[in-house]
Formats: C-alpha cells, structure tokens, sequence
C-alpha cells in the first residue's frame, strides 16, 4: 500500500478532514491506510515492539481528538501524521534518555539498518528531490542526518555514536542542513 | 513568508527541531513557540515539508489488530461497521434503552424482566420434546453479575428460544488499560467456560452455542475475569475474578427442563 501517489495523498486529506468531524468510518479507514507506515515509523526510533504499539496508540487517540485542527492548505494529512508519530516516539526517547545509554551494539545495529532507498515508482517527486540533494552532501554528514532523522537521536548522542567531538557533530548537521535548504529551494 | 534570506540561526533551530537532534528542554522550547508565534509554526511546517520525504525510505510494518482495539476502547468508539451485530427486526430484544435502563436498576432486574417476559404473547408448550417447534415459546434466565464491592457490574440476560444472551453493563469498575473484562460460564463443579468478551460501556450480545446452551440454569454462574484485550490466552481465567453472579430462571422452571432437554437432543443429533 502506498501512501506516496497523489490520488492516495488527496484520499488521505478527505479522510482525515472527515475523521475532524468525528466520522469513525473514516477513522477507521485512515489507520487502516497509514497505521502501518506510522508503526514502521514508530518501530524504527524506539526499537521495542510494545513501546512502539504504545506510542502508535497515542498517536491515533491525539489523531482522533485534534484532527479538527488539521488545515489540507498547510501541510497533507499523511505528513501531518507522520509528524505527530515521530514527536511522540521523539518525546519518549528523551523521557527514557537514561535507559538508552549507548552502547556499542545499538550503534552496530541502527548502521546496519540504514534504509536502502526505495524503489523509485514508489516514492514521491519530493523523495527524489530531497535523495537528490542528500546525494550531495558528504557521505559522513549526509549519514549523520539520516541517522538523526531515523533514530531520533540527540546531538550528543549521535557524537557519541560516531565517536567525534560534539561540536563537530553539530556542524556536520547544520551544515548539511543549510545545504539542503539552499539545494531544495533551487 | 521566509525567504533563504530571512533564515538565519533562529531558522536552523526549527530545522533541527524538525529532524529531532534537539534535547528534550530545547525541544519544549520551539514546541511552545509553534504553538504561540505563526512565524514559528511556519518555519517548522515548512521543515516538515522538506525533510518528511525521508520517511519514504521506512519500511511500513503492520501493527498487531489489539492496537487498534486499544484505540477504539480508549476513545470509547462504536464498533466498525464490518464488525457490528447484523440489526435484526426492531422489538423489545433490540430495544438498548430498554436493556441499558434494566442494566442501571440491576437490584430490580429480575422483576422487572420477569414482569417483561410474562406479558409477552406465549404459546402453549408442547407437551414433548420431541414434538416442540422453533416456534415454541421463549424461556429466559437472567443473572446479575455484582463486583466484590457489592456493585453490580453486568446484567445478563439469557433468551434460550433464540440462543443469545445480553450483556448490559450497570457500573463496572475501570480496568487498567490494555486489559478487558471476558465473560465466563462456571457450571456446578465443572470448569469456567469462555463466553465472550464483554463490553464495559455498551451491551454486548452473544449467540450461544448449543453447548453453552445446554450447560445453562440455577446450579450454574457467570464470572467476569480481567484478561488481555483480545481474551484468555489459555482458555482459562488468568486474571483476577471481578464479578460473579448466579443464574435464574424464567416463571416457569418446567418450561426450561424441556427446552434445555430439547436443545440437549438436537446437539445429540447434530454430533451423530
């Protein structure tokens, strides 16, 4: 199921304006449609199956109760959503810092996990864009972003993970940062 | 509206918020101002705009059915469509008012039911088994399901002629979440019998097996345990008993020995 064509897109919009006016067929639908992205999402940075199902859980209650406040003309639903699960799997990981400890294994394990890109007719133009200009970022920083996005990880933490100092690793990401708002806005 | 101009360090705050590497004070700090400056709340979205494509690359993993159940019980939504009881021809059986009301004065139940089911139009018994029709007339049992409090929880109400039985819940007491209350059936010196489960803020109705039919009447009791929201992992209680209730029958106990006898002989019948 992709939630990346425009039809998709514009059916998810519909579904998530319907599910502000407390139509449950329409809720049901949209997790039907997005719970398994957001659940990929939410797996992804917490790494744990039942925190994942927990935070998938808030999720959607705050989806149901807060998506009146959902506005198609500034963002789509499906980015509205993936947002909304990333700051809760964002929020958790800073509650629980102290158990997340790094440790060498979680370093080996999330290099491991660097996503293949996907299969380009299943990806958006946007994707491509912004593969375009991660592409030309320096492959340590372009991994450094990447990583921060995927994992959630603090500055400190991702410093600590690529044993340099943390002031480099924050110019590593500022850096790509302002490259990719110059590169995207080309 | 920003232009690459106007972005400068304040900018790259939201940019860095966006992507997640802030720590949780700096990160309380730009979600308050999204919510109270447009500014704010535009720099971000537009962030959101360039760098949730990423998310593209996340391989999609399809969440365990409790979850969503979870969400249902949380937000106390209906049952989806697909899933709801089939709506019968509306009468006093389908009639949730009724129930719902006959639930809350659940110390009166057993009257008021009695009162409800005698007045109904009843044909005559059959004077055999053998000879009863699907058209012969209901007998109902009921029980009232109370909490150790003294509180009742549930109200049961058994219609054997139609092999159901409703559920309607009076006060049930909270569960911790992730946790559902499952309906059991203990006959006399037998083992507790997995009903359903059951709801704490709607009725439920169960169809009735013949089997739990038959097991039906005054030597039995209902329990409600406390188990994981899709139900008993073992087929057998594993949390606490939090209510129970004996059974009782309908005005006339002879009409119950011949249906529970003629259900009896039609599940003999059906196994050979």
């Amino acid at each position: 199921m992709s939630v990346t064509s425009p039809a998709e897109r514009e059916e998810l919009n519909r579904l998530l304006i319907q599910t502000g006016r407390n139509d449950q067929k329409a809720f049901a639908e949209l997790y039907k449609r997005t719970s398994s992205k957001l659940f990929g999402v939410c797996l992804r940075m917490l790494r744990d199956r039942s925190a994942a199902e927990e935070v998938l859980q808030e999720t959607y209650t705050t989806v149901w109760r807060r998506a009146a406040g959902f506005d198609a003309a500034k963002a789509s639903a499906i980015t509205w959503l993936i947002t909304l699960s990333r700051n809760k799997a964002i929020d958790r990981l800073r509650q629980h810092r102290e158990e997340l400890v790094d440790d060498p294994s979680r370093l080996e394990q999330a290099v491991d996990d660097q996503p293949t890109p996907a299969v380009d007719a299943e990806t958006s133009q946007e994707y491509g864009r912004l593969q375009k200009c991660l592409d030309a970022l320096e492959p340590q920083q372009r991994d450094s972003v990447r990583e921060a996005f995927f994992t959630g990880a603090t500055y400190n933490e991702l410093a600590t993970r690529s044993k340099v100092p943390l002031g480099t690793m924050k110019s590593w990401i500022r850096r790509s940062l302002m490259q990719l708002r110059v590169c995207l806005e080309k | 509206m920003n232009t690459p101009a106007d972005e400068g360090n304040d900018n790259l705050r939201y940019a860095e918020y966006v992507l997640g590497v802030l720590d949780a004070d700096a990160r309380a700090a730009v979600a308050q101002e999204v919510q109270t400056t447009d500014e704010a709340a535009a720099a971000v979205a537009l962030w959101q705009r360039r760098l949730m494509p990423l998310s593209e690359q996340i391989a999609s993993v399809t969440p365990a059915p409790y979850v969503w159940a979870r969400i249902r019980d949380d937000l106390r939504l209906d049952a989806p469509t697909a899933a709801a009881p089939r709506r019968e021809s509306k009468g006093l059986w389908n009639n949730l008012a009724l129930w719902h009301w006959l639930g809350i004065g659940a110390t009166a139940v057993a009257v008021a039911l009695l009162a409800v089911v005698v007045t109904l139009p009843r044909e005559n018994m059959p004077a055999t088994a053998e000879t009863s029709s699907p058209k012969a007339p209901a007998g109902y049992m009921v029980s009232t399901i109370q909490q150790d409090s003294g509180v009742t929880g549930w109200t049961a109400t058994m219609d054997l002629d139609r092999a159901r039985m409703i559920v309607v819940p009076a006060a049930p007491s909270a569960l911790p979440s992730g946790k559902a209350p499952e309906l059991w059936l203990i006959p006399a010196g037998g083992k507790p019998i997995s009903v359903a489960m059951i709801k704490r803020d709607a009725p439920t109705t169960i169809a009735l097996e013949p089997s739990l039919l038959a097991k039906l009447g005054p030597t039995a009791a209902l329990a409600v345990s406390v188990e994981p929201v899709g139900g008993s992992p073992t087929g057998q209680p594993t949390g606490a008993v939090i209510a129970r209730g004996a059974i009782s029958g309908s005005p006339e106990t002879h009409d119950h020995v011949v249906r529970v006898a003629a259900i009896n002989a039609a599940a003999a019948r059906k196994s050979v």
